[in-house]
């Protein structure tokens, strides 16, 4: 089967004994794990003053590594977001920006927001929220970050129907409070778990509305993995979650 | 591979299958290589603090799995210490009689709570394992009733002779595996949360291949998942099985 990981990063994340994949180390490590193609990000992007430095590195860095696909971070928040899309946009390579709202400062309905929307669907961009990117129950002491919630997700979708819009990082019953209300959310499985997590999952949301996603190098890649090559499901649904639906999203 | 899982919840009502789903999970499981499991109760079927029929009704729940799977299942009795010294004693020798194996306590009271003291009298006296509940969480409001690594030191330094099962690993974190670093009478298992890489390899080099022990919390988690916290880890094919089957077979002195 083939994988297509829709979200792992490349760089250092200060709080935790992490490996720091360079694309070269990343793409090396996926592959050991049968995974053939990635969408990456920058960790850089997150706690620096702007993303413009570590996405400028992502795609320099990335280019010769036909199997990551590098996904800019962009902060709306900024005043520069739209020259920073535009520059970035600019890279053939680039089908999707990830924003990341609670590490950046700012809820869904930043008005900000509505235009960098707009601006997404003209360039025929696709849009990742992450939603969360440790167990924030742990989160490191001297951060107080609370995951996207749901409802303010919802919102946002509800006015920007025509964006599509790739959500990261939901736990199981969030993916299945949005999915069913969504037709067209894909929902990464990065943190979705039950003790049959695909079937579950699959009994309320349709196969097409959910990708097969690692977060490395936050979770273990074998783990993310497992969750699909052992779930008892049709092989053709399976197919689709491990890399179909994450292939038709970004064509 | 063979696999013996330390934390289970074969019943919970949050799955909505009742017994029927605990049969199918342990058929899961054994699908999965995992031979034996442990059987912790649906601790939070009646809040953090259950009355003692509401325990009695929680620990039947585990026996009745304990004689519909023999060999399969090592039932734990689910304990709230607040209920005073006559309670806890009822409960414990009610469960020994009927071959539980170990004592497991989740959020009625923080573990250095001097309640502690019978169940943990009672522990050494039938050589009962105690496996608590821990995490070490970022903005604890609930240290009260909410064991962090460093209580469960507190307690294994006060009781050297019980051997404890420190809970969920990945919400322990790099903070309570060295909290517990100089108790040889704690170890820890696996599960907890969705799965943080390098933490059991960190454990593994902090407490010894002896002290880290696969364990699941399903149905909450996913068995491949969990196996593969392990089994994924850069960690070499003997100490994944330690860590997967030997440590718990000793531990419960299993055949
Ligand atoms: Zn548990």
């Amino acid at each position: 089967m083939n994988y297509f990981d829709a979200n792992t990063w490349t760089g250092r994340w200060p709080f935790a004994f992490n490996e720091e994949h360079s694309p070269r180390s990343l793409a090396a490590h996926l592959r050991q794990h049968g995974i053939g193609r990635a969408l990456v990000s920058p960790l850089d992007a997150v706690f620096a003053p702007g993303p413009g430095p570590a996405n400028l590195k992502l795609l320099r860095t990335t280019e010769g590594f036909a199997g990551l696909v590098p996904v800019p971070v962009i902060n709306p928040a900024l005043a520069n977001w739209r020259e920073e899309l535009t520059a970035r946009a600019a890279d053939p390579r680039v089908r999707a920006v990830r924003i990341l709202p609670r590490y950046h400062n700012y809820r869904l309905n930043l008005p900000a927001l509505r235009e960098f929307a707009d601006e997404l669907v003209r360039r025929k961009l696709r849009l990742i929220v992450q939603v969360r990117l440790i167990d924030e129950r742990h989160e490191f002491h001297a951060m107080n970050l609370k995951p996207v919630p749901p409802a303010e997700l919802r919102t946002f979708l509800t006015f920007r129907p025509k964006l599509p819009v790739l959500a990261s990082g939901l736990l199981r019953s969030e993916i299945l409070t949005l999915a069913s209300k969504h037709a067209d959310l894909l929902a990464d499985l990065s943190f979705a778990e039950w003790h049959d997590t695909i079937p579950h999952l699959l009994a309320e949301v349709p196969a097409r509305q959910l990708v097969f996603a690692s977060h490395t190098p936050f979770l273990v890649t074998a783990a993310a993995r497992a969750k699909i090559s052992t779930a008892q499901v049709a092989a053709a649904k399976l197919r689709r979650i491990a890399s179909g639906n994450l292939e038709r999203w970004l064509h | 591979m063979r696999a013996i899982d330390i934390h289970t919840h074969p019943i919970l009502r949050d799955d909505h299958r009742g017994r029927g789903g605990a049969d199918q999970l342990i058929q899961r499981a054994q699908a999965h290589g995992i031979r034996h499991l442990v059987a912790l109760g649906d601790v939070l079927a009646y809040g953090r603090s259950p009355t003692e029929a509401q325990l009695r009704k929680i620990n039947d729940d585990t026996y009745w799995l304990m004689q519909r799977h023999p060999g399969v299942i090592t039932g734990f009795c689910h304990l709230n210490p607040t209920l005073g010294e006559r309670a806890v004693r009822r409960e414990i020798e009610r469960c020994v009689a009927r071959g539980f194996r170990g004592l497991k306590l989740e959020i009625a009271n923080n573990a250095r709570d001097a309640c502690m003291r019978p169940l943990m009298t009672a522990a050494q006296q039938h050589g009962l394992v105690l496996l608590q509940h821990a995490w070490s969480m970022t903005k604890i409001r609930q240290r009260s009733f909410h064991t962090d690594p460093e209580d469960v030191a507190t307690l294994a330094n006060r009781f050297p002779n019980v051997r404890i099962i420190m809970a969920h690993l990945t919400g322990c974190g790099v903070r309570g595996v060295l909290a517990v670093k100089s108790c040889p009478n704690v170890v820890v298992d696996t599960s907890g949360a969705a799965p943080e890489a390098g933490l059991v390899e960190y454990a593994v080099a902090q407490l010894g291949s002896e002290r880290v022990l696969y364990g699941s919390d399903a149905p909450i988690r996913d068995f491949a998942v969990a196996l593969a916290r392990i089994t994924g880890a850069r960690l070499d094919a003997q100490t994944q099985q330690k860590i997967l089957h030997d440590n718990a077979r000793a531990l419960l002195r299993l055949p």
